[in-house]
């Protein structure tokens, strides 16, 4: 059984198509929702909560349907959204053991697990103190607490590392890794930011004006290409020349000459070429697919990072 | 974490104390005891407990001047009992507990005005609602719980005067196990007229305070209905008089403070005061009134919350 599952699930706002007939499958894993602002990634979301009922077709969690089951889902879910949502006046500790609470853990239970989440987060002294006080860095992992404190089977984060510094991203993203790896739970990251994704998830969802654009695991698209490139500090122009003289098949890219890998032979050409023209060579690797091809390809908005 | 710990500070953040993710198997309550937690929060932070000593000043100074009058009566018990025992002593300066709520009853919608926002306006303010709605909480669930806080709150806060008036009433007999005994029957109908009082008050507010995130907009949406409740219904009826109408002065019934003060006479067997009301409407209609007022108060609170985007 699918983790999460659409069928033709469609949402309009008025005249808006946010989703448009998107079919979906999804298995355990760590899964990065890609797709531009506005591409319909909160409102896939937030459909999965129950927060929103599609305008047609249908979405399962867990096999409980979106709608009718709406309790029973929200029971096994943890949802971190977007935007602020902490109150400033109260204590880390004090919100996150409340938010257990209302998810149905008895008092105990919910301090101990407020406790120990906490920790997992990355959150230490400074739980105590109000969270009005806290470094953006420190806000995203009070969210992240209460999305995990009731042991969800399913965490949909939406833009967790929104407003990060480098290092609290890093921090962030690894913090996710851990959950869907070590925790075992299945974590869905919507995100603009492909790099985040390629970095993380096990599984991609590429969305992209509501409709499904790719549904595949990640290495699908990092794998290396049949492309060798070779990058040089000047004559590109020259390499690329002399490299087709010899039949090879290459192209001058900026300081890159990309040739085709059709043969092992090609390497020992690439060699004498280089050295004959005495170029500054700084460096011959395989090309490796990027997230990023695929959208240039699909939507060449250039609204992806 | 500190500096003085050598283990934390040589490792990255969160991996020295882990002992691996345990996975929660124990019980989980359902939507009664979510509503309860939510009951208890609420409840606490309508007096500021949990929170900054800057929270708590509000709804303790506004419950110490509302009793303040009936502690004073208190404070001087005894000399009022000798100065009331006087053949043709005039008692009627004197707080009761069915006249303490109609002279002083202004304290309380400044409680509500300083604390229904606080109840339901900071959820929306800081977008916290959206953590709730994604929980096992429903939304009506939610706005009654809330609702259950703040009549709770409001409910002690009309009742310690009248437990301050009992105290010093009976003080002021020579034999207090009789002094209680007698006291009583007085002081009963201040519990269900409070307790309906408490239900007025904090639906309407609430009500009114669930369209706004802000604050001072809540507040003021407050003080502004409830002012132009009584002073409409007052005006038409004033021309109504002159014109001959019979119908103007059961406008009075949309009145909150009015009905709840007629109602409050009810439940003391009271007439209501000739002299500051004067249309047809008896004090059970006015519990009516009130009821019904709650009611309606209610259902806009809980449509809001039915409506809202989350």
């Amino acid at each position: 059984m699918a983790l999460i599952e659409t069928a033709s699930l469609s949402k309009y706002y008025g005249s808006v198509k946010a989703l448009d007939g998107l079919d979906l499958q999804v298995e355990p894993g760590i899964i990065g929702l890609v797709g531009a602002n506005g591409a319909g990634k909160s409102t896939l979301l937030k459909i999965l909560l129950g927060l929103l009922t599609p305008t047609s077709g249908r979405a399962s969690v867990l096999g409980m349907d979106s709608v009718t089951d709406t309790r029973a889902i929200r029971q096994v879910v943890g949802y971190m959204p977007e935007h602020d949502c902490l109150p400033p006046d109260v204590g880390a500790t004090e919100f996150v053991t409340h938010m257990a609470r209302i998810s149905g853990l008895p008092r105990t239970a919910a301090r101990e697990r407020t406790a120990e989440v906490l920790r997992h987060v990355g959150l230490y002294e400074e739980r105590y103190r109000q969270i009005g006080g806290y470094s953006t860095g420190m806000k995203q992992r009070v969210k992240l607490a209460q999305a995990l404190v009731h042991d969800p089977k399913l965490l949909l984060l939406d833009e967790p590392t929104n407003g990060l510094d480098p290092t609290g991203r890093d921090e962030m993203l690894d913090l996710i890794k851990r959950t869907g790896t070590d925790f075992g739970i299945t974590v869905v990251v919507a995100s603009h930011l492909l790099g985040e994704i390629e970095q993380v998830c096990t599984y991609l969802l590429a969305i992209d004006a509501g409709r499904l654009l790719q549904a595949a695991p990640i290495s699908t698209f990092t794998q290396r290409t049949p492309v060798l490139a070779v990058e040089v500090e000047e004559g590109a122009d020259r390499l690329a020349a002399a490299l087709t003289a010899r039949g090879a098949r290459a192209q001058q890219n900026g300081a890159r000459v990309l040739i085709a890998l059709d043969n092992e032979v090609l390497y020992d050409s690439v060699r004498d070429v280089v050295a004959d023209l005495a170029l500054p060579l700084v460096r011959i690797q395989q090309e490796r697919g990027r997230l990023e091809d695929l959208f240039r390809d699909a939507a060449p908005t250039g609204a992806i990072q | 974490m500190t500096a003085a710990d050598p283990v934390t500070t040589a490792t990255p953040a969160g991996s020295i104390y882990d002992l691996g993710y345990r996975h929660y198997e124990g019980k989980r309550n359902g939507r009664v005891y979510a509503m309860w937690s939510l009951f208890v929060e609420s409840f606490r932070g309508v007096w500021g407990f949990g929170r900054p000593m800057t929270a708590k000043a509000a709804p303790f100074i506004l419950l110490a001047l509302y009793a303040f009058a009936a502690f004073i009566q208190l404070a001087f018990s005894s000399i009022i009992f000798q100065s009331i025992s006087q053949p043709g002593a005039n008692t009627e300066g004197l707080f009761t507990y069915a006249n303490y709520f109609s002279r002083l009853g202004i304290l309380v919608l400044f409680f509500c005005v300083a604390q229904a926002p606080e109840v339901v306006c900071r959820d929306q303010r800081y977008q916290v609602l959206p953590l709730y709605f994604t929980r096992a909480m429903g939304r009506i669930e939610y706005a009654l719980a809330r609702l259950a806080a703040l009549v709770l709150a409001l409910f002690l806060v009309l009742l310690l005067p009248v437990v301050a008036l009992f105290v010093g009433d009976v003080l002021m007999k020579p034999d207090t196990f009789q002094a209680i005994g007698s006291e009583w029957p007085q002081a009963l109908p201040s519990l269900p007229g409070d307790a309906l009082v408490a239900l007025g008050m904090a639906s309407l507010s609430l009500a009114i305070s669930s369209f706004s995130p802000r604050r001072a907009y809540s507040a003021i949406g407050i003080v502004a209905y409830v002012l132009l409740m009584e002073a409409i219904p007052a005006a038409i009826d004033s021309v109504g008089v002159t014109a001959g109408w019979t119908w103007s002065d059961k406008l009075f019934a949309f009145s909150p403070i009015t009905s709840l003060e007629g109602a409050l006479s009810w439940f003391f067997g009271r007439s209501l005061d000739p002299e500051s009301f004067t249309g047809t409407l008896t004090s059970g209609d006015f519990v009516v009134a009130a009821i019904a007022g709650a009611a309606v108060a209610t259902a806009v609170l809980c449509f809001r919350y039915r409506r809202m985007s989350a």
